[in-house]
């Protein structure tokens, strides 16, 4: 019964860190930027309903919405005003890594100087636990963040396959220069891929905070799973994202069960590890020569 | 010049690369032999950059082989090929941007990863000496000191082959060495190219400008989607009116 | 007034050795390593453990400290440089997050959360270095020696090849250059000096503990190469000193809040980041020409 919960919870946590995942993928495999404020961009969608809904008392539509757009804004604000310019001049990759940071650590900070550095989270009905089976706890939240991540996709997926600006987005980091058949710029579409990819981590936020709570730092976590589940899922396969993310989900809880809180961020490592030596084109992805 | 007496450097036999559903390499066959120099030539997107790819390991082939002096060399590491006898340029250059001209040709005859190269103060000299040498036929000895990143595009151009030159190889495989050179720089690029043949180089070069395809090919081999569609001596090569067509009505369009 | 002074040099000696050892994989082979204070880590314990259970002699604990760095990252570097460079930057972060778990864990060893205490003053010669002064000196004599080891191995044919790498990692592989074990290499010369600048500390505090070692601490590391210039002598010690003075400087502003000195300083310093990525990638030491794209 305690491995079923461990499974459930797991499921859990694995929907949204395949969203998370899946939105770091997509920006990565299509602009090769190591989008290192991707876990700001969470924190920041997190603590913006957190602050509308739990503070303001704003109603959770409204809440959700203000925190999409937040989230969105930041992704590309990023992209145009600091990527950008950076990929004008020079345009490293490690150039653009470390500017990523930077930006990391200014969110992360001016999140803790307003928020306070401790553990607020976000009280909703829907994070009470109901006993289904002795033994087996479960919320309604993880009913919620299964559904949200299957209905993402699936819109993800229809965006993608039929729409021009998705085939175009898919060609991206193929062939650049196919994108201005669609009459659109390889510029424009990075701000898109931004968009959407910043967009992705908000339903991934909100849980969070609804679920387990939130504090400034976990940026890195949620940057740390990112980058795992998009190696070992592949890099350029959103499925391989995907699929990554709930097995990274799976592998923190059971690791939770038999070694200890402290050793599951560690797990998620060992688990990159062994694919980065072993396997480093993942799941899905196309093998790449050293 | 006779041909079947030259031997057989690099066989290229049946050599195909897919990407998705995209065959890059149809069916390659191609034999290098030694002191030729061969001229790759085609539209762009043909693969011809692609087979210097495969030559070197940078990509593995789905099937056929690729035969050095004898032996097989898929799935060997680039660096070791490098070793053996095969060098490459690339199209974009690929120079040691931040480091002196000097040194980028240095550091070619310096490959071996401990701390000291062997040989002591007289191989120091040594290459000292043949630095000296390239940069002078290269003309480049004026900006010994400047970095890479500094010269201006002819001097880049003429950096990268002296780096190859520095590389003491048996085989080299130039990705358009003399694009975009004006005329008074790739007169002095076939010149300098003609030396190192005389010299005993064997040469692959993946050339568009017809002047030195002309003034430098001993053979020709045409590309086109990834398939060796003529493989022959210059004048039947470009003589036929067929390919002419595939590659001047890629170059207009 | 001087023994602040003295202490915040000796800070700064053990934090440029830091610096410049990161800088020697980071500018020179252009490998990014989020995992440097892991090593800085692996020093302060070996030479804590050595100097508790055998002997507290310069001579004996900072080799073997440097040995066991020495080793500890060859096994680590074998395996995960032979992936691309954006791959490494991914595995050297899990291994910075995985040391940190094992130095929280490992009780015996490192004293787990609580850390170690006691650690007696270093000797030379039988000779306690307690006095501040001549700890100072200790230090400076250690980033002298370690400054002047890399700016020689960077004149050397192997300084070259490492160059090579960072500028044009496939140019240098198809020129011959055996890429992985240059890296390795590298790797592990940075990694084994790193341990002496966590020797030095270990000693000098007399006590240690795995907060020093954090992520926020490899961070922090990469922001001093970075904002001094990497590739450069004399950038990571700028940064470093630069980076350092920030939280004295920043409690003079009496305007600022001061319990979020260290907030603001994190804040200052990833805003010089992502402005000198944008303005001046080379540092502030470095050159202000921009390499032009690959």
């Amino acid at each position: 019964m305690l491995f079923l919960q461990l499974v459930i919870n797991g499921l859990q946590v694995g929907a949204l860190y395949a969203l998370i995942a899946v939105g770091f993928s997509l920006i990565f495999g299509a602009t090769k930027i190591f989008h290192f404020a991707h876990g700001a961009t969470f924190t920041i969608a997190a603590y913006v309903f957190y602050s509308l809904y739990s503070v303001q008392e704003v109603h959770w539509v409204l809440s959700a919405l203000v925190a999409g757009l937040a989230a969105v804004l930041f992704g590309v604000f990023l992209d145009k005003c600091v990527y950008a310019p950076i990929q004008r001049h020079e345009g490293s990759f490690f150039t653009l890594f470390v500017a990523s940071l930077g930006c990391g650590i200014i969110v992360q900070n001016l999140i803790g100087i307003i928020f306070g550095r401790g553990f607020v989270s976000v009280t909703t009905p829907l994070s009470q636990s109901v006993e289904l089976f002795p033994g087996l706890f479960v919320s309604p939240l993880s009913g919620i963040a299964i559904i949200c991540a299957v209905l993402a996709f699936a819109v993800l997926q229809t965006f993608l396959m039929k729409t021009h600006i998705g085939m175009a987005l898919r060609s991206l980091s193929e062939n650049p220069e196919l994108i201005r058949v669609y009459g659109l710029s390889p510029r424009q579409l990075s701000s898109i891929v931004f968009a959407l990819g910043s967009l992705l981590v908000v339903p991934a936020a909100i849980l969070s905070a609804a679920s387990s709570g939130l504090n400034p730092a976990m940026s890195h976590h949620i940057m740390l799973i990112s980058l795992a589940a998009t190696i070992v899922g592949g890099v350029g396969s959103l499925r391989g994202a995907a699929y990554a993310g709930l097995l990274l989900g799976m592998s923190e809880n059971i690791a939770l069960l038999y070694l200890g809180p402290q050793w599951s961020e560690a797990v998620t490592f060992i688990v990159l590890f062994l694919f980065i030596m072993f396997r480093p084109a993942g799941f899905f992805g196309r093998a790449i020569a050293s | 010049m006779n041909n079947n007496s030259q031997d057989i450097l690099l066989r290229i036999s049946n050599l195909e690369k897919n990407f998705g559903g995209l065959k890059v390499t149809n069916n390659v066959s191609l034999d290098l032999r030694a002191g030729i120099v061969t001229t790759l030539v085609g539209p762009n997107g043909a693969g011809k950059t692609t087979l210097f790819n495969l030559i070197t390991g940078h990509l593995t082939p789905n099937s056929g082989d690729i035969l050095w002096k004898g032996k097989s060399i898929v799935g060997r590491p680039h660096w070791k090929l490098a070793r053996d006898g095969i060098a490459r340029t690339f199209q974009d250059l690929r120079l040691f941007n931040q480091m002196t001209v000097e040194e980028n040709i240095l550091t070619v005859m310096e490959p071996i990863s401990w701390v000291w190269q062997p040989g002591g103060a007289r191989k120091k000299q040594e290459r000292q000496e043949k630095v000296a040498e390239i940069l002078e036929k290269t003309k480049l000895a004026s900006k010994a000191k400047e970095r890479a990143l500094d010269l201006s595009y002819a001097e880049r151009k003429f950096l990268s082959m002296a780096r190859i030159m520095a590389s003491d190889a048996q085989m080299w495989l130039l990705d358009e060495p003399a694009s975009g050179l004006d005329r008074s720089s790739y007169e002095l690029f076939l010149n300098l190219l003609k030396d190192e043949v005389k010299k005993g180089v064997t040469v692959c070069i993946i050339e568009h400008n017809l002047d030195i395809v002309v003034g430098i090919s001993d053979r020709i081999a045409f590309l086109d989607q990834g398939k060796l569609l003529a493989d022959g001596e210059p004048d039947v090569v470009l003589k036929d009116p067929h390919l002419a067509a595939i590659y001047f009505g890629e170059q207009t369009s | 007034m001087a023994a602040y002074i003295i202490n915040l040099i000796t800070l700064m000696s053990i934090n440029a050795i830091l610096a410049v050892t990161l800088n020697f994989i980071m500018g020179y082979a252009g490998i990014y390593s989020m995992a440097h204070a892991i090593f800085f880590g692996v020093g302060a314990y070996t030479a804590a453990f050595v100097a508790l259970n055998f002997s507290a002699s310069f001579f004996i604990a900072f080799p073997i400290a440097i040995i066991v760095a020495a080793i500890l990252s060859l096994i680590l570097a074998l395996p995960a440089l032979r992936v691309r460079g954006e791959y490494f930057v991914a595995a050297s972060l899990g291994l910075q997050v995985l040391g940190v778990t094992i130095f929280s864990e490992w009780k015996s060893f490192t004293g787990g959360l609580g850390g170690i205490i006691g650690i007696p003053p270093v000797e030379i010669f039988t000779y306690e270095v307690i006095n501040p002064l001549e700890f100072m000196l200790l230090s400076l004599v250690c980033l002298l020696l370690i400054v002047g080891y890399i700016a020689v191995l960077s004149k050397t044919s192997f300084g070259r090849n490492l160059k090579a790498i960072r500028d044009s990692e496939s140019a240098a592989y198809a020129l011959g250059k055996n890429v992985a074990i240059i890296k390795t290499l590298s790797v592990v010369i940075s990694s084994s000096l790193a341990a002496v600048a966590g020797a030095l500390y270990a000693v000098y505090l007399g006590f240690i503990n795995v907060e020093s070692f954090t992520l926020d601490t490899s961070v922090l590391l990469m922001a001093m190469v970075i904002i001094g210039g990497a590739g450069t002598m004399l950038g990571p010690i700028f940064g470093t000193v630069i980076l350092m003075l920030l939280p004295s400087l920043f409690s003079y502003m009496w305007f600022l809040p001061q319990t979020e000195i260290g907030s603001i300083q994190q804040i200052a310093y990833g805003a010089a980041m992502v402005l000198l990525m944008i303005f001046r990638p080379g540092g502030l030491v470095g050159s202000s020409k921009k390499q032009e794209a690959k």
